[in-house]
């Protein structure tokens, strides 16, 4: 009985992962430029692959025909999801800091860019 | 239907999905118009091919695709400060 209860929920957490890698991979294609990618970019870290890496551990936890090696591999899914949690958003931030730093990205339908203007008025 | 039986063809059921939008990154990533589209397309595509292996970990019930999930976070995100750190200085590091 517990063992479905969670493979049921496991499977429930992949197909919200599948459904958030699917809009993920579409908006890294449609949108404009780099610092709208990064939004696309995040939903497909954190809603597509920390969500399913937690829903198989819960699924590996409930099947009961891979013995012990099923514990060792609920375990590992959860640290590989945190340690995803923690690592994806750093890089992309520092990422987009260097990238805005160093001007390489364009930003078109950007109207306003203040922090630029910050930086350029404490150099002078 | 049992329950192995059930969770096989449920994780064959959701692969075509993960392989279309690993086609996605893909056609990003080479497409790229600057380098930072690149690193963020190539980001995305190795966190989800974790979460992949760890299902196909699953189906193969063997131990070793799970260990290369850790990794594979791990170097991704040495790709994206080594990057970074380019772009700022203009140099690695020793």
């Amino acid at each position: 009985m517990i063992n479905e209860v969670f493979v049921y929920v496991g499977e429930a957490l992949v197909l919200i992962g599948v459904f958030c890698d699917i809009a993920a991979a579409i908006g890294m294609l449609r949108f404009p430029n780099f610092y709208t990618r990064m939004h696309a970019a995040t939903v497909g870290t954190i809603g597509g692959a920390v969500v399913p890496l937690i829903g198989v551990a819960l699924m590996a936890l409930g099947c009961d025909w891979l013995g012990s090696y099923r514990f060792f591999l609920a375990g590992a899914s959860i640290v590989a999801g945190i340690l995803i949690m923690l690592l994806a958003p750093v890089g992309t931030h520092v990422l987009a800091q260097a990238t805005h730093k160093a001007g390489l990205a364009p930003k078109k339908p950007l109207l306003f860019d203040h922090l630029e203007e910050e930086q350029r008025g404490e150099k002078k | 239907m049992s329950l192995e039986q059930q969770v096989i063809t449920f994780i064959l059921y959701v692969f075509p999905f993960y392989l279309f939008a690993f086609t996605l990154y893909i056609v990003r990533a080479l497409k790229g118009p600057t380098i930072p589209d690149t690193v963020l397309a190539i980001d995305a595509l190795s966190f989800d091919i974790a979460a992949f292996l760890a299902l196909l970990s699953i189906i193969y019930r063997s131990p070793i695709l799970v260990a290369c999930t850790i990794v594979l976070a791990l170097w991704v995100y040495a790709l994206d400060i080594y990057v970074s750190k380019y772009f700022t200085h203009k140099e690695l590091g020793e």
